[in-house]
């Protein structure tokens, strides 16, 4: 016991000591760390910029205030976190005291001390009180101690989060800087930028990432990372960040019949019903399985190695891409397969005509995500046309993420209805949810006003110590989305957000926004069994969890949190059974008519009522 | 009104006992009959199964109220008082007979429900009933050996069975016998000899599939109407390929048996997939049955389920309450530390392996010229998050290498490790495979994946000793496959290709591992689809109609392409002409075809048709109960009435 009460004292005073150099840090790097323990992996750096320096002074005095705001409101997150966390647990215990919340405009002379400022009292949260009224008591010795190994546990853990600062650069030839953490996903980082840029919010944003060196684009998927493939990126690298809008992120959504009904004549799929479409998607993407599209047809394969280019002709399947050598059959047993996606990923590529004397410039490779360089790992494929080549690459999306691209979309456009309805503070509010706790207070710096209440909620999510005792026991919490109007149907192609049916008293009528005394600083125990009637909502189905559930953060606990749509838990509604409870709009699917009309014309129609089957009457009993 | 003799054969006098003779006026109704006949039998026993049988006419009189006369039973009658329920053997999914009791009077659609009841089988509309394959009469009798389970001694109850006991419906929990039973039904069973699979029945061509589909039941007449006798044998598969709330909680029966179906179905090529799905069907079937096995009865229970996540969750809030000592351990994690021969395959070298000191730590390994100078610098340190790991592995040869393909910006760095023995390769194989997930040796998979590497070893050396079934630990590759791969692969090749396979799913819990193969199962093209021989209106050849869940395929026979798509959303109405025994639909925009079958009954087609029509109307009802009526008004034609 006395070994590990020593070695807490010297962790606790490590970490103070690397506290304190975190505002020298500051000083003279742009790329100030909270107390970091060296770790092997550790490794932030910026992307964006040729080199470290250079990011310095690129970076624009406002870009710098919003990094420091971000830093400063990781550490003063963490520390309110600790803080009402204690709170909660034992309400007569000594409190630390909570920092105040530092200033919002910082410049940038002035922001190292600020940050010096918002470490010592860091410290001064670090160590407890001592135990001043009674030492005899062991209890409260234990207690103290246990509070010390907790907090010292928390920074570590906080300090272990990797971040990034990212350069990301907007169509408009602008760039704006941004830190991301490890567990933001690209959601995240997307709808931190809709604040920044105040674009449209359309569903076809995205974070593209791009290879000068390959010539390559490719999309970040809402669900993804960002910090884990940039953090591969080599140190010189050229690549670039961008954000703009991709008109084949989610065409595959609004215009299903495009992609699973590609043989047919495309001016007969053009005006397909939006019933028809809805029930194509429900087809391929809600059953126990994703339905891959079924592509096959001639494409251009480069050798390995060589420069040449040969014609194959290609399947894809859910299991891979694969070709049917020369001479044999289409069946399935004869197929070679070229390569399977758990590994790669797909890529654009650009003026591949020039650079290997492609066939056409409609070119895409699939390759793995750290091979920066050219490699005989790379899979090279060229298409005829533009519109072949977004055939392929979107099967090979929806072949590997499968279910999660639908969530993704189903997010995107909730996100997208919100944003054009709501005011931007709502938007906030809505990102907060599923953001880790770090953002909000991000947010507030880049002169937004912070909705208080939802931070504290927000920020004592991300803890791995136990939250209010009652939030553990109801996880899951039944989502509550299904009261809120279901996503509007396929949006229409066009960016005009106004186009959006305004959700029907979204914000308004279904949840009222929370009273401001609902919530005092320690959390209560979440209200939600008393709100949500448990009968209201089926049970998150359990089965089939392994095709999304899994990927997701966990629902977060607090209702308050999932006021606003949180895509989390809707994805974890969604990613359930085969139907998801939220049934889209129109209820009657296609099949209503066809199953009473071919009825109607083999006997009378009559609408049948719907009998109980009546069990068996007589069992036997002979004998 | 004048009496006649009515003649009636009553079975349960024996088959050598004459017909009675009753006397009886035509408006007698065959309540009236009954009791008469009854009343001169002179056995005391329970007669509410029995009913009438007429046989020439093939049909029931069930209707106790009506009068002779209205059933149209006149003097020339001969009548058989028979009970409903007899035996039946019935051939289920997973290979095995079971022998039980069915409704022979009643429509198939309900006999099924019947049976379905008591094999605690939810959505029975997904199945039928089908003729088996007539089995060429080799002379040895095999029946005599075949394993027979026996449920005839259970009453069917009415109402739905959701009574567990034991974790199982109460009526299984009856005795030893039955218990044995439900376990046949709810775990898969150990995978068959090769010899067993390649001696079976499999389809070579696409024609030979449209035969199986000639076999099913007409679900709207009773199984005395379609000639099946007591005692004969039938097969319950699923058969409509639309498997509508799937439930592993209440699904244990129902998830088995569908997995049972796929593994055949894909065993028996029914349906075409690759190579690498095959090894990955392979290697789920492996898991599959090595998590059966170890699955004791016991810890199948509902109720030790519970007790089981219960703990589980406690386990997980104890780690979540920053149980301090294991966040330490977090921060002294533990290392592999050996010596290994490192290889790395360079251009215009030969240079074989070489032996260094290598550390395995968190998810990279560091290799050392010797282990005294393990302190100082590596020579490289490898991270191996995100790297591709395969065996390369030789029992027989004593070869144990892990290939790993390791990315970085230039491309894959490619290095081999090769391990003295089992015991090292299988811990450092382990580490390597989480480490590539971005997992360090603290997880706590890491143990169970080196116990599963180690199993997987001891299957190959047992693998060309014992050719036979699966045992405990052994099991022979070639059972995991179809025959063709049987064919084209040596135990010795396959074994690696389905380890690397297996290498991915060795974490999965049992019904994780059976969703998955089902998963996959679904997503291949062909999945779904059951297959007639057609020949359409104005074409002088035979064609292969498809049937799937949401649309008709049509097929050229010569080359095997699809050639037409017609979904039933378009589908504005279907006729059967029963006299000329064709199928016509019509489609949006004024699309007509019609068919007439080749080798199926009409009915058949029919009968698929509208029965995915109607599992398509089951997600809009609410409620649990079956729309029985709207099934028979989708497929049951004029007959049904």
């Amino acid at each position: 016991m006395d070994d590990i009460d020593a070695m807490f004292s010297d962790m606790l005073q490590e970490m103070d000591l690397l506290t304190q150099s975190l505002g020298e840090e500051a000083e003279s790097a742009p790329l100030p760390k909270p107390p970091t323990i060296p770790g092997p992996q550790e490794m932030n750096f910026s992307v964006g910029f040729t080199d470290f320096n250079a990011s310095l002074h690129d970076l624009e005095d406002n870009d710098l205030d919003a990094l420091m705001a971000d830093l400063v409101a990781d550490i003063s997150a963490t520390e309110e976190k600790f803080a009402t966390e204690k709170d909660t647990l034992k309400g007569s215990a000594p409190v630390a005291p909570i920092p105040s919340q530092p200033p919002s405009n910082l410049s940038f002379p002035g922001s190292s001390s600020t940050l010096r400022q918002a470490t010592s009292s860091n410290s001064i949260a670090a160590t407890p009180p001592p135990p001043t009224s009674k030492p005899s008591k062991e209890e409260l010795e234990e207690q103290i101690k246990a509070d010390k190994i907790k907090l010292a546990l928390e920074k570590l853990k906080e300090a272990k989060v990797k971040k990034l600062v990212v350069k990301v650069e907007i169509m408009d030839g602008s760039s704006k800087t941004l830190m991301v953490d490890e567990r933001q996903t690209v959601r995240d980082v997307i709808d931190n930028l809709f604040e920044k840029t105040h674009c449209d919010c359309n569903v076809d944003w995205s974070v593209c990432e791009t290879n000068p060196d390959l010539q390559t684009e490719r999309g970040f998927e809402d669900h993804e990372n960002l910090v884990e493939p940039l953090s591969t990126w080599t140190r010189d690298t050229e690549n670039k960040v961008l954000f703009h809008e991709k008109k084949d992120k989610y065409e595959v959504f609004r215009n299903p019949q495009n992609f699973y009904m590609w043989k047919k004549d495309k001016k007969s799929l053009k005006d397909m019903k939006e019933k028809d479409k809805e029930q194509l998607l429900e087809e391929n993407f809600c059953g126990a399985s994703v339905i891959v599209p079924d592509l096959e047809g001639i494409l251009y394969l480069k050798e390995d190695g060589k420069k040449s280019w040969k014609q194959r002709y290609f399947l894809l399947r859910a299991s891979g891409l694969y070709y049917s050598p020369k001479g044999k059959t289409k069946a399935s047993r004869d197929l070679v397969c070229l390569v399977q996606f758990d590994n790669v990923n797909v890529y654009y590529c650009k003026e591949y005509r020039i650079k290997y004397k492609a066939p056409t410039d409609h070119c895409f490779i699939l390759k793995h995500s750290q091979i920066q360089k050219e490699s005989q790992y790379i899979r090279y494929l060229c298409c005829d046309d533009e519109w072949t080549m977004t055939l392929w690459v979107t099967g090979i999306r929806i072949a590997k993420y499968g279910k999660q691209l639908y969530d993704n979309y189903k997010a995107a456009v909730r996100k997208a209805a919100g944003s054009a309805t709501w005011a931007s503070r709502s938007i906030q509010a809505s990102s907060s949810a599923s953001t880790p706790s770090p953002t909000p207070k991000a947010r507030a710096a880049n002169g937004h006003a912070p909705q208080p209440a939802v931070e504290t909620k927000g920020s004592s999510n991300q803890t791995s110590f136990p939250p209010p005792p009652a939030s553990m026991e109801t996880l899951p919490p039944p989502p509550p989305d299904p009261m809120l109007p279901p996503p509007p149907p396929a949006p229409p192609s066009t960016n005009k957000v106004n186009q959006f049916p305004p959700p029907p008293q979204f914000p308004q009528s279904s949840f009222p926004p929370p009273p401001m005394d609902d919530l005092p600083p320690p959390p209560p125990p979440p209200p939600e069994d008393s709100e949500l009637p448990p009968d209201f909502l089926p049970p998150p189905p359990p089965i089939f969890s392994s095709c999304g559930g899994e990927a997701l953060p966990p629902p977060p606990p607090d209702p308050i949190a999932s006021l606003p749509p949180p895509p989390a838990l809707q994805n974890f509604a969604s990613a359930g059974g085969a139907p998801p409870p939220p049934p889209p709009p129109p209820p009657p699917p296609a099949p209503a008519p066809a199953a009473s009309k071919p009825a109607g014309s083999v006997r009378k129609v009559a609408p049948p009522p719907p009998k109980r089957t009546t069990p068996q009457l007589a069992a036997p009993s002979v004998g | 009104m004048a009496a006649w003799d009515l003649t009636v054969t009553v079975e349960d006098l024996g088959p050598d006992a004459p017909p009675l003779q009753i006397s009886v006026t035509s408006d007698l109704h065959i309540g009236g009959v009954i009791l008469k006949l009854v009343e001169q039998t002179n056995l005391k026993r329970d007669w509410s199964d029995h009913a009438l049988w007429w046989e020439q006419k093939q049909q029931w009189l069930l209707r106790t109220g009506w009068t002779l006369d209205k059933c149209g039973v006149h003097a020339d009658a001969r009548l058989i008082f028979t009970p409903q329920h007899k035996p039946l053997r019935l051939g289920l999914p997973n290979g095995a007979t079971l022998k039980m009791r069915a409704c022979f009077s009643s429509p198939v659609f309900r006999t099924v429900m019947g049976i379905c009841r008591v094999l605690n089988l939810r959505h029975p509309e997904e199945l039928s009933l089908l003729r088996p394959v007539e089995e060429k009469k080799k002379k040895k009798d095999k029946d005599s050996s075949e394993e027979l389970y026996d449920l005839t001694d259970v009453p069917l109850t009415a109402g739905s069975v959701q009574a567990l006991y034991n974790g199982m419906p109460a009526h299984f929990a009856d005795s030893p016998k039955t218990e044995a039973v439900y376990k046949m039904l709810s775990v898969s069973l150990p995978s068959p000899a090769p010899e067993a699979i390649a001696k079976l029945y499999r389809p070579a061509s696409i024609v030979d599939k449209t035969h199986i589909h000639t076999r099913w039941l007409d679900s709207s007449r009773s199984l005395m109407q379609q000639g099946i006798q007591e005692n004969d044998k039938l097969g319950l598969r699923f058969k409509y390929y639309t498997f509508h709330d799937m439930d592993p909680k209440y699904d244990a029966v129902r998830l088995t048996q569908l997995y049972e179906q796929a593994r055949w179905a894909i065993l028996l090529e029914d349906i075409d997939c690759t190579e690498e799905e095959m090894m990955l069907f392979g290697a789920l079937q492996y898991h599959i049955g090595k998590q059966s096995l170890s699955q004791d009865m016991v810890s199948s229970c509902q109720g030790m389920d519970d007790l089981e996540s219960a703990l589980k969750s406690l386990e997980v809030k104890m780690v979540g309450d920053g149980n301090s000592t294991d966040m330490l351990d977090n921060m002294t994690a533990p290392e592999l530390n050996d010596h290994l021969k490192i290889f790395r395959p360079k251009r215009l070298t030969l240079k074989g392996y070489k032996q260094y000191w290598c550390k395995f730590q968190e998810t990279s390994i560091s290799y050392y010229k010797s282990k005294e100078d393990r302190y100082g610098e590596p020579i490289q340190q490898l991270n191996l998050k995100g790297c591709e790991v395969a065996p390369d592995v030789n029992v027989a040869g004593q070869k144990f290498c892990i290939k790993l393909l390791i990315p970085a910006p230039e491309g894959m760095n490619e290095i081999y490790l090769r391990c003295e023995n089992e015991k090292q390769y299988s811990q450092w194989m382990a580490a390597c495979k989480l480490a590539s997930k971005g997992l360090t040796l603290l997880d706590s998979s890491y143990q169970s994946e080196v116990q599963n590497i180690q199993t997987f070893l001891s299957m190959q050396r047992s693998s060309s000793a014992a050719p036979t079934s699966q045992t405990d630990e052994s099991i022979n590759t070639h059972s995991l496959v179809s025959p063709r791969y049987q064919k084209k692969y040596k135990p010795k090749q396959l074994t690696p290709r389905i380890l690397e396979a297996y290498q991915n799913i060795a974490q999965l819990s049992l019904t994780s591992a059976i969703l998955k193969f089902l998963q996959i199962w679904q997503a291949l093209p062909d999945f779904g689809i059951s297959y007639f021989m057609v020949r359409f209106k104005g074409s002088r050849k035979d064609e292969v109609l498809g049937i799937a869940n949401n649309r008709l395929i049509r097929i050229d026979l010569g080359v095997g392409d699809v050639v037409k798509t017609w979904r039933y959303s378009n589908m504005r109405q279907w006729n059967v002409n029963w006299d000329i025994r064709q199928v016509a639909i019509e489609f949006d925009g004024n699309i007509n075809i019609a068919f007439g079958c080749v080798n199926a009954d009409c009915k058949v087609v029919h009968e698929y048709i509208g029965g995915y029509i109607f599992m398509s109307t089951r997600a809009r009802q609410q409620s649990d109960t079956l729309n029985e009526e709207l099934f028979h008004k989708l497929t049951g034609g004029h007959e049904a009435l």
